[in-house]
């Protein structure tokens, strides 16, 4: 069984979360909370997402599996007010969940989760470089990135963490010292990645005010906050783009 | 590299301003290409069978069986066949065209179609897998002349029809019948149900364009569902490999038809599609100059009309079958220089048939990607880096790691 009660803009947060990587989800429940397991179809980058069940206002849940259709979800989240709350219902038997804003009632079919891409095994890695900053931080030097190029360089060197692009002309610098940093585990990394996905997954990291990133040498970043604070947990992993062909 | 042919993009479109294509008039006016059709304003002939919807006046256009006077049914199977053309040359295609007379009546793509008794027989012609004898009636002596265009096949003269009767059954497959009578399937599944029953993309794009397919039955032009076919039998092709696992080796295949050159590159990932298309100086479009153009798609297609038009899709489609069939899915890259030798526009079909035809080659494998393009090199006559250069795609493809290579 599956019964929840949350606040819209937090399920709303949730599924942007999510979208950034994938239309479709496996929701596993348990009696402690929801949690997701997703990588985008190239392969490139995935994410793990955690919502306590204190996070709700009322949550009953078993061990289970839910497949959804985000895009859906997305659509139907469009009538509530932010201050709307969101109360779900799984229907076992007839395969759909009864969600109610405020006066609106929908059902929702489901999604077999067989269909929807399985679960990805996640890379163990040991990055040797922590940063930990405040998301719009991120975001702005993402954002002047984009201007220029197509893949930006995050790296850390002495006590500073950088971030770079080059296009075919022009080039841009973020220098962020300790100082202007919440905290530094520093190490002499850099790796370059595909704005692509850079550019999508900070959106969300960027209404956090602790993001923290994870660097190595040419290896992938995990790029790691919380939400609803404290009782959520994001976690993406994004794979590196090589310097030169 | 790339020159301001505004020629090549247009391939005919007449977007210079001028009331007709001087490229294509001049292959026109080829009086020895035509072979002679009587003059006289009825004929008598299968068609093979086709049917053609013309796009000029769009909405209000002008459509109707296309007839070869005086041919039997054995010798005009093969005219609407691209498949087996491959054995002749281009000169031999362009004049058994020539004798296929377009027999058009005017008429608007949407309003009355069911009351045009010269439509209702068209579309009876059209669901037929074999030819059709017919006999057509026309308001004025027919005139030797031909048409050609970029994704079009060439045909020849075009007549307005007075009266038009189809003289013997048409021979229709189970699924076409039981399709064009269902009115709730949309155009989309439809296609995919017949290319699931091994119907022929010729004959989905004749029963699609004469309004037989969809909900919303309407006349397609020619041009447009010949692509749209192509796209959508694409589409679905890919949604089938989509959950295959990746192909093992780096694959190449190279080969070609009428001036064609393609290399075909399948490489271990997930699926992304890239086509450069190089017009080499004098092949048909390019005037004195080489121009290359490059496009591509990841995952999630395409959300605009390729600016390298109908032969994108095309390639594309050719190029999934191979996959569908292995049961494997790639990223592909395509190359395909044109040559002079290619010296009149033959229509899309020979991209189709073209990398068709290279991929029944026996493909060489390699280490790295950097070895096929070398190889690959050896045999495009363009320079590489000029080529090179324009595969964003394949940049993107060699740089970007994958999750999976930090599973240790």
């Amino acid at each position: 069984m599956f019964r929840a009660t949350i606040d819209a803009y937090l399920l709303r947060d949730s599924v942007e979360i999510l979208s950034v990587l994938v239309d479709e989800i496996r929701l596993r429940t348990s009696s402690d909370g929801i949690s997701v397991k997703a990588v985008d179809p190239a392969n490139v980058a995935m994410v793990t997402f955690n919502l306590d069940s204190s996070a709700f206002d009322d949550f009953e849940a078993d061990e289970s599996e839910i497949g959804l259709d985000l895009t859906k979800i997305s659509d139907i989240l469009g009538v509530a007010d932010k201050n709307d709350k969101v109360s779900m219902e799984l229907n076992e038997n007839s395969q759909n969940m009864s969600i109610n804003i405020g006066s609106f009632s929908y059902t929702l079919s489901l999604l077999d989760p067989s269909t929807i891409r399985s679960e990805p095994k996640i890379p163990q890695l040991e990055l040797p470089a922590e940063i930990i900053l405040n998301g719009t931080d991120l975001r702005r030097a993402v954002k002047a990135a984009e201007k220029i190029s197509d893949h930006m360089l995050l790296g850390v060197n002495d006590d500073v963490f950088y971030m770079e692009a080059e296009g075919d002309t022009d080039k841009v610098r973020l220098d962020l010292a300790r100082d202007q940093l919440i905290d530094l585990k520093p190490d002499d990394v850099r790796s370059l990645f595909s704005l692509d996905y850079l550019s999508d997954i900070v959106k969300p990291a960027s209404k956090s005010n602790e993001v923290v990133l994870e660097i190595g040498q040419d290896f992938p970043i995990k790029i790691n906050f919380e939400i609803a604070n404290g009782t959520g947990k994001v976690g993406y992993l994004l794979a590196p783009r090589i310097e030169s062909e | 590299m790339k020159s301001n042919n505004r020629c090549i993009e247009c391939k005919g479109k007449k977007l210079c301003g001028r009331p007709r294509c001087p490229i294509l008039e001049r292959f026109a006016s080829i009086e020895s290409l035509s072979s002679k059709i009587p003059k006289n304003d009825s004929v008598f002939g299968a068609s093979p069978p086709a049917v053609f919807v013309g796009r000029h006046g769009y909405p209000d256009v002008s459509a109707g069986p296309m007839i070869p006077p005086e041919t039997n049914s054995d010798e005009s199977a093969v005219m609407d066949s691209p498949d087996e053309w491959l054995g002749m040359n281009i000169q031999d295609i362009i004049s058994m065209r020539s004798r296929l007379v377009r027999s058009n009546t005017n008429i608007n793509i949407k309003d009355g179609l069911s009351d045009n008794n010269l439509i209702l027989k068209s579309q009876e012609l059209a669901l037929s897998t074999n030819p059709v004898d017919t006999e057509a009636w026309y308001s004025k002596t027919i005139e030797n002349n031909l048409s050609f265009d970029s994704v079009l096949t060439p045909t020849g003269p075009s007549a307005t029809l007075k009266k038009f009767e189809i003289t013997e059954n048409p021979n229709v497959p189970k699924k076409v019948d039981y399709l064009v009578y269902d009115t709730d399937a949309l155009a989309k599944e439809s296609v995919s149900e017949l290319i699931n029953k091994n119907i022929s993309t010729e004959h989905i794009t004749r029963l699609l364009s004469i309004g037989l397919l969809g909900k919303d039955r309407c006349l397609v032009p020619t041009r447009w569902s010949i692509t749209a076919v192509d796209d959508m039998a694409g589409k679905d092709t890919l949604n089938s490999i989509i959950d295959y696992p990746q192909i093992n080796e780096i694959t190449l295949f190279s080969g070609g038809i009428f001036g064609n050159h393609f290399e075909i590159l399948y490489v271990p990932k997930n699926y992304s599609f890239e086509l450069v298309e190089i017009w080499l100086p004098k092949s048909v479009w390019s005037g004195d100059s080489t121009w290359i153009s490059a496009d591509f798609e990841g995952l999630n297609g395409k959300s605009k009309y390729s600016p390298l038009s109908g032969g994108y899709y095309a390639a594309r489609l050719s190029a999934l079958e191979y996959l569908l069939n292995i049961k494997r899915q790639a990223s592909i890259f395509i190359i395909r220089e044109i040559q002079p030798d290619y010296w009149a526009p033959l229509g899309v079909w020979v991209v189709r048939e073209g990398v068709r035809q290279a991929l029944q080659n026996t493909p060489k494998t390699f280490e790295s990607i950097d070895n096929a393009l070398s190889d690959i090199s050896s045999r495009i006559r363009t320079p590489y880096p000029n080529w090179r250069n324009q595969m964003e795609l394949l940049s993107k493809v060699k740089t970007q790691k994958t999750l999976d290579d930090f599973i240790f």
